[in-house]
């Protein structure tokens, strides 16, 4: 396949000037780039993977606020889950509860997990969850699931 | 003015074959694999977050939850062929998420603002510099500058066209929601715009 030829190589020239700029003045910053090669380490290789059913932020209604909690729901076939998330400080506030209501064991996923007991009714709070992807593992009886990650 | 010699053109880009294999290899457990695959798509991913211009701190955060989606989801995804357009979707969609929650975004920008500091260059920052390029920077710095006078749907398009290794457009329109026959015709525009601020 050739690479040039007229006017093409002329825009091709360009855009190639372009993208080395953008190598120089606005590449991937290299603590990024490490934070994505660890998600290795941390994937959920066998538990099954619980969606996004519901997002106060989704929608045209949607709102960000620092008074405004978000609320997010998370549906796998056997269970789920449902969150409320508020901001505290630079950290967040995390009050939830597995769905349908059950004693289980829950853990914000992450590269340094915290693990949390809920109540009988599945109901458990998390206070300091610092900014950034928000995933959680959790275990109901021998049902395992993970949740979809979201940007909070 | 003069621009740099341009080593590389779309036509040449990167064997997609190869992407596939290492998503493949990645998916069966083999961490190197998943290390290559990140330093192959990051620059896509990070360009198309750039083209929503967020602010940095949801900017890092959107690229972030981008990878660990695909990490989990390595067993799952069927075309391993379209990871990246997988990767340039999910960040666009993550991305319209924080727009619609915040508008936290970039107002204006200049070269100040976007300029890496000085601990996080990429390795290919380094070796630019280690160029002695200082010519070839500055011609460089002039056509970033130019960039940042188009219009927001010609800056939208050409950062994430810019991203390195060159995308597909199947990758640039999941990054951009737009309709890939749409992406030539624009491009071609967009790029008469930035030669001419240039001239």
């Amino acid at each position: 396949m050739t690479c040039v030829n007229g006017d093409v190589n002329d825009d091709a020239e360009l855009e190639n000037a372009l993208r080395r700029a953008a190598e120089l003045l606005d590449p991937v910053p290299a603590s990024l780039m490490e934070v994505a090669v660890e998600a290795f380490r941390f994937r959920t290789v066998d538990a099954e993977l619980a969606a996004l059913t519901f997002d106060s932020m989704a929608g045209t209604a949607a709102v960000r606020g620092p008074a405004q909690a978000r609320v997010l729901g998370f549906g796998g076939q056997e269970a789920g889950l449902d969150l409320e998330i508020t901001a505290a400080g630079p950290s967040h506030r995390v009050v939830g509860q597995v769905t349908p209501p059950a004693h289980a064991v829950v853990e914000v996923r992450g590269d340094t997990p915290v693990s949390v007991t809920t109540d009988a009714l599945g109901r458990f709070i998390v206070d300091r969850v610092p900014p950034g992807p928000l995933s959680f593992r959790c275990r109901v009886g021998d049902v395992v699931f993970t949740t979809e990650w979201v940007t909070v | 003015m003069t621009i740099p010699d341009a080593p590389d053109v779309r036509a040449c880009r990167v064997d997609i074959d190869s992407t596939g294999a290492l998503f493949q290899a990645a998916a069966k457990g083999d961490a190197a694999a998943w290390e290559a695959l990140v330093g192959r798509l990051s620059p896509l991913v990070w360009s198309v977050v750039r083209s929503h211009r967020l602010i940095d701190a949801d900017a890092h955060e959107v690229f972030q939850t981008t990878w660990f989606r695909l990490a989990d989801n390595l067993t799952r995804i069927k075309e391993p062929d379209k990871v990246g357009s997988w990767l340039a979707s999910t960040a666009r969609h993550e991305c319209l998420k924080v727009i619609r929650g915040s508008r936290r975004v970039v107002p204006t920008s200049d070269v100040d603002v976007l300029s890496p500091e000085a601990d996080d260059r990429s390795p290919e920052q380094a070796v630019l510099d280690a160029e002695e390029a200082a010519g070839q920077e500055a011609a460089l710095r002039r056509v970033w500058q130019a960039y940042e006078q188009l219009s927001d749907s010609c800056r939208r398009l050409l950062r994430v066209l810019m991203a390195s290794p060159p995308p597909s457009y199947a990758e640039i329109a999941a990054g951009l929601g737009i309709a890939i026959g749409s992406i030539g015709p624009t491009r071609g525009r967009c790029l008469g715009h930035l030669r001419r601020l240039l001239t």
